[in-house]
């Protein structure tokens, strides 16, 4: 810790994983500064202040100045979320193996039906990829019905999860399309570890949504 | 491995726990007899040898004390450096701190007369 801004660095990360709002960190650490200033130009550095525990000070600053806080609580979400999306991904994987007669026979209906074949890739992908999503989300508002925010969080969810797996599929497939589709174990294992770090991105960035939103109404409600 | 002596850890933490029911109520009486900025408060609680206690304890106190009003922070001009931020009491904090004292000085007194009291049954009678 060399300067203060390092130091208030530092606390702003403990206090946004303690889940205090922007406008409380702001105005945190500009209090924060001004005593750090001072100490400063009178020969007492941040770190002989504040000690080698920045984020314990942080967080009990917090707590002492009375801040509302919620946690993002994203470990267990994201654990959540990514489990329900693998339960989904099992019943979307049935769904598919069932769907798949039921498509051939579509493909082979006569041309003056119209059925135009991107409806059924669209069927194809989409249904498993829907059934993914909702598992997720359901998954994580019947579990942590505990958690605050959560209902936002789903909704949220709702919205980034499918985006999410419109950009991973093209890079997956694009991955795999540069293999030579090899079922190689290092390779399905990339494919994969694409598709949960799309889930996971999207999870955090859910919740993050979610608490941004909910900081924003808390904020303007003070003002 | 060094061990540490086992009885000045215990004193050690049982001098914590006494301060933290009373740091709140010394930092209004230090402020009540002059305004202060915050590390300058450290070196005053140092001064009266109550015990080692840092700015890291005492900045998220003067904070809560902020906000329930018991303070109130202006800014002072430096003459080497920035504004300084010093906290003084207000007319809350005059209030809170004589019925601290007043609760303290009955709760140390029963204490005392405790104290006292076993100390004379453990005296031998003298004959």
């Amino acid at each position: 810790m060399d300067t203060i801004d390092s130091a208030l660095a530092q606390a702003d990360r403990a206090w946004r994983k303690y889940g205090v709002g922007g406008a409380d960190r702001a105005a945190l650490a500009a209090d924060l500064r001004c005593d750090l200033r001072a100490a400063e130009a009178d020969g007492f550095g941040p770190a002989q202040l504040l000690g080698p525990d920045i984020p314990a000070f942080a967080r009990r600053l917090a707590d002492e100045a009375g801040v509302a806080r919620v946690p993002a609580e994203s470990g267990r979400l994201i654990g959540i979320a990514l489990a329900g999306a693998a339960a989904g991904g099992g019943i979307g994987l049935a769904l598919l193996t069932t769907m798949y007669p039921m498509l051939i026979r579509l493909a082979d209906r006569p041309r003056s039906l119209g059925l135009p074949v991107q409806v059924a890739v669209v069927a194809y992908y989409g249904l498993p990829a829907l059934v993914v999503v909702t598992a997720a989300v359901v998954a994580v508002r019947v579990l942590l019905p505990d958690v605050p925010r959560i209902r936002e969080t789903g909704r949220a969810m709702a919205v980034l999860l499918p985006l999410a797996g419109i950009l991973v599929t093209p890079l997956t497939m694009a991955f795999a399309w540069s293999t030579g589709y090899s079922t190689a174990p290092q390779v399905l294992i990339i494919e994969i570890a694409l598709v949960v770090g799309a889930l996971t991105g999207a999870t955090a960035l859910a919740r993050r949504w979610a608490l941004r939103e909910r900081h924003r109404l808390v904020e303007a409600a003070s003002v | 491995m060094i061990v540490g002596d086992p009885q000045a850890a215990e004193d050690g933490d049982r001098q914590t726990q006494l301060l933290r029911g009373a740091l709140d109520m010394c930092l209004l009486a230090l402020l009540a007899s002059e305004p202060a900025h915050g590390y300058e408060l450290v070196r005053r609680v140092e001064e009266t040898g109550i015990g080692a206690v840092g700015y890291g304890t005492i900045y998220p106190l003067l904070t809560r004390m902020r906000r329930l009003g018991l303070v109130a922070d202006r800014q002072q001009a430096s003459p080497t450096g920035p504004p300084r931020k010093v906290y003084e009491l207000t007319t809350a904090g005059r209030a809170r701190l004589d019925a601290w004292q007043q609760q303290w000085t009955r709760f140390t007194g029963i204490v005392d007369a405790i104290l006292s009291q076993r100390e004379s049954d453990t005296t031998p009678a003298r004959s």
